[in-house]
C-alpha cells in the first residue's frame, strides 16, 4: 500500500505555477524529496498535509482523502515545518506535551511521552529550558520532537538540516535513518541537500520547476543498479587509472580517490597482478546530482544546482550506508 | 558471601515505544489550546515579569473585596456597606479594559509572529477549534475579574451579615444582576479585545490600538457633545465604546448617571446602551471569526 499518492496536482500563486500536473506516488520507506529552492517542495508537502487547497487533481495519505478527510490525515502524520515556528518563552517539555495533546493524547500520557520523545531525540536536560535560548540544532530536535510525539505513522521532514552544523547535520540524519530503521515510522525527506538524501534515503522524487524529473529509488534514479567503489589503489596515479580501464573497469579520479564502476573482483585482481597496495575500497552510489541535472536540462530549463553538502571529499558522489 | 537470589534492579528501556493509549477527540484539542491560553494569560510557568499585569490586576479586583469581607468579619455590620455592586463593577470595567488589551493580544499575536500557527493546525485543529479555545481562554480570566470579586463580596456579605437568611432574600436580585452585568462585561471585553489583537501581530501595536480606540472614541464623543451643535447630537453618546457596557450596568444597579455627564444629558437608558453594546460585540465577533478563520498556517 502507498504512503501517499498525488495524481494530477497542480497549485498556482498568482503567476507562479507551483506544482503543474504532479503524479506523485511515496511507497513505505524513507523517500527524499529533492529539488532547488521554489522547486514546489514546500507546496506539495503542505497540499499532502491539507493544509492548501490545490487547483486541480487529489491527494490521499495513508488511504485519507486530502481533500475531504484533512483531520483524519493530520491525525496520523507528522510534520517539521521549514524554518522557525516554536514559541520562545516556553519550556521544550511544556510545548512537546501540549502538542502530544492536540494529536489527542491525554494530558498525563502527553506529559509522559514528551519526556520520552524528547529524551529520543537528543534533548534531556535541556528540555526544562526555555525553546528561545536553543541553538537552531536544539531548535530542530524540538521541532523533530513535536512532530513524533503523537505518534504518527508517516512523518514529513521539511528542511530538516536547515541551518545546522556540520555535527548536528550528522545527528540529525542519525535520528531520521533511526526513526525509520528502528522504528517503522515511514519519512518524506524534502531537502535540496542531495547528500542528505543519499545518506538517508532508499527512494527519491525530484522536482524542478513544479514538475517531477523523476521518481523511483536511488539506484533506479541514477541509471544504474551497479555497484561503484571509491578506492585508493598504489599511488592512484594515471598508471592506476589506466590498469583499471585496461581490464574493462569504469574509473575516474575524484579527490583523494578513484570511483570505480564494476565488479570488487576485478578491481582486486588489478590490484594481484601489478603489486599495488589497496588501501581502500569503499562502496559508492551513484551521482544523484549529476542525474538531477541531466534531467533538469533534458526537461529545457537551464540547469539549477541542488546544494551538495559541505565539506566532504566526496563532492560528486554520495556514500550509501 | 551471599548468593544473590533477586535481581538487585531493574534495567529499563528507554527506547521508543508506540503509544498505544487512549486517544481523545475535538474537545481535548479545544480545551488543550484554552488551558495553555489561560496559562499564558496569567504568565504561570513563565518567567516573574509576565506574572505583574495580571497579578496585580487580579490584586486590584480581588483585594479591596477581601479587605472589605474581613473587616466585616472582625467588626461586624458597623462597617457599614462597601461601594454597592454597580459602583465597585464600574472600577472593576476599568480594570476589564486594561487586563483585556494585555491578555487578548497575548493569546493571538505570539502565535502568528512566532509561526506557531504552523505546528497547530498541522495537528487535527480546524480554525473554528482554535477560536473557540482562545476565547474561551479570555473569558474564563476575564470572567475571573469580571464576574468572581462580585460574586465573593455577596456571599461575604450574606456570611457576615446579622441574619444570612434575611439578607439573601433582601438581596437575590443583586446576584442577578451581578451575573448579567458581569457576563456582559465579560464578552464585550473579550470579543473586542481579541478582534483587536487579530488585526496584528505584535502584541504592543494591539493593546496600545485598543486602548487608544476605546480612549479615542470616549474623548471624541465628549468633543462632539458639548462642543458642537447639531440635529441629533444625543447619539453621539454611542460613539464612546468605553461607556457603553457600563452604563449599562450602572442603570442595571438603579446607579444614576453623573449629573452634566454626557451620559446623563443624552437621556438614554440602559436597554439602549445594551443594544449598542450587542452590535459593538457582534461587530467585533465579525472581524475576529473573519481574520481567524483565513489565518494560514
Amino acid at each position: 500500500m502507498l504512503v501517499a499518492e498525488v495524481e494530477g496536482l497542480s497549485k498556482r500563486y498568482g503567476t507562479v505555477q507551483a506544482l503543474d500536473r504532479v503524479d506523485v506516488a511515496i511507497e513505505p520507506g524513507c523517500t527524499g524529496l529533492v529539488g532547488s529552492n521554489g522547486a514546489g517542495k514546500s507546496t506539495l508537502i503542505k497540499l499532502l498535509l491539507g493544509l492548501l487547497v490545490p487547483d486541480q487533481g487529489r491527494a490521499s495519505v495513508l488511504g485519507h482523502d486530502v481533500a475531504t478527510d484533512p483531520l483524519a490525515v493530520r491525525g496520523r502524520v507528522g510534520y517539521l515545518p521549514e524554518g522557525a515556528c516554536l514559541p520562545g518563552d516556553v519550556t521544550a517539555a511544556d510545548f512537546v506535551a501540549f502538542m502530544a495533546q492536540l494529536g489527542g493524547l491525554p494530558p498525563r500520557p502527553a506529559r509522559e511521552r514528551a519526556a520520552e520523545v524528547c529524551y529520543q531525540v537528543g534533548l534531556d536536560e535541556e528540555r526544562y529550558r526555555a525553546v528561545g535560548g536553543f541553538s537552531t540544532g536544539m531548535q530542530q530536535r524540538v521541532k523533530l520532537a513535536v512532530a513524533l510525539v503523537h505518534d504518527p505513522a508517516f512523518l514529513l521532514l521539511d528542511e530538516p538540516t536547515d541551518g545546522m552544523d556540520p555535527q548536528g547535520r550528522e545527528d540529525m540524519l542519525d535520528l531520521i535513518a533511526r526513526i525509520r530503521g528502528e522504528l517503522g515510522i515511514d519519512v518524506l525527506v524534502s531537502t535540496h541537500l542531495l547528500g542528505d538524501v543519499e545518506r538517508v534515503c532508499d527512494r527519491v522524487v525530484m522536482v524542478h520547476g513544479g514538475h517531477v524529473l523523476a521518481q523511483g529509488s536511488i539506484a533506479e534514479i541514477a541509471g544504474t543498479t551497479e555497484p561503484g567503489f571509491g578506492i585508493r589503489l598504489g599511488d592512484n596515479g594515471p598508471e592506476v587509472l589506466a590498469a583499471l580501464r585496461a581490464a574493462g573497469l569504469e574509473a575516474r579520479p575524484s579527490g583523494e580517490e578513484l570511483l570505480v564502476q564494476g565488479p570488487s573482483d576485478l578491481i582486486r585482481d588489478v590490484a594481484a597482478q601489478r603489486g599495488w597496495p589497496l588501501r581502500r575500497l569503499v562502496p559508492r552510489a551513484p551521482s544523484l546530482e549529476e542525474t538531477f541535472l541531466r534531467l533538469q536540462a533534458a526537461q529545457g530549463g537551464s540547469p539549477v544546482p541542488v546544494a551538495r553538502q559541505p565539506d566532504t571529499p566526496e563532492a560528486a558522489w554520495g556514500v550509501r550506508r | 558471601m551471599t548468593e544473590l537470589s533477586s535481581p538487585a534492579g531493574t534495567i529499563y528501556d528507554r527506547g521508543y515505544r508506540h503509544y498505544e493509549g487512549p486517544r481523545e477527540g475535538r474537545g481535548r484539542r479545544v480545551r488543550a489550546i484554552a488551558v495553555a491560553g489561560v496559562r499564558r494569560v496569567l504568565g504561570l510557568k513563565r518567567n516573574w515579569k509576565t506574572k505583574v499585569v495580571p497579578f496585580g490586576l487580579l490584586v486590584l479586583a480581588f483585594g479591596p473585596v477581601f479587605a472589605f469581607i474581613g473587616a466585616r468579619v472582625l467588626v461586624g455590620e458597623a462597617v457599614g456597606e462597601f461601594l454597592g455592586y454597580g459602583r465597585y463593577l464600574r472600577v472593576v470595567a476599568a480594570l476589564l479594559l486594561l487586563f483585556a488589551a494585555t491578555a487578548g493580544p497575548e493569546l493571538l499575536c505570539p502565535d502568528r509572529r512566532q509561526n506557531v500557527l504552523a505546528l497547530i493546525f498541522t495537528r487535527p485543529v480546524t480554525r473554528s477549534d482554535y477560536l473557540l479555545a482562545k476565547l474561551a481562554a479570555l473569558l474564563a480570566v476575564v470572567g475571573l475579574i469580571a464576574l468572581v470579586p462580585l460574586v465573593v463580596l455577596f456571599v461575604g456579605n450574606t456570611l457576615t451579615a446579622d441574619s444570612a437568611a434575611t439578607y439573601l432574600r433582601q438581596n437575590l436580585d443583586d446576584l442577578g444582576r451581578i451575573l448579567i452585568a458581569g457576563s456582559v462585561l465579560t464578552v464585550f471585553y473579550s470579543v473586542v479585545a481579541l478582534a483587536a489583537a487579530s488585526l496584528t501581530d505584535r502584541r504592543a501595536v494591539a493593546t496600545a490600538g485598543l486602548l487608544g480606540v476605546f480612549l479615542g472614541t470616549t474623548a471624541l464623543a465628549n468633543i462632539l457633545f458639548f462642543t458642537a451643535s447639531f440635529e441629533g447630537r444625543r447619539w453621539v453618546a454611542f460613539l464612546s465604546l468605553a461607556g457603553l457596557p457600563g452604563r449599562f450596568v450602572d442603570w442595571l444597579f438603579g446607579v444614576p448617571y453623573d449629573p452634566g455627564t454626557l451620559a446623563d444629558q443624552a437621556g438614554f437608558t440602559g436597554p439602549a446602551y445594551l443594544v449598542a453594546t450587542g452590535v459593538v460585540t457582534a461587530a467585533a465577533a465579525a472581524v475576529l471569526i473573519w481574520r481567524v478563520l483565513r489565518l494560514r498556517a
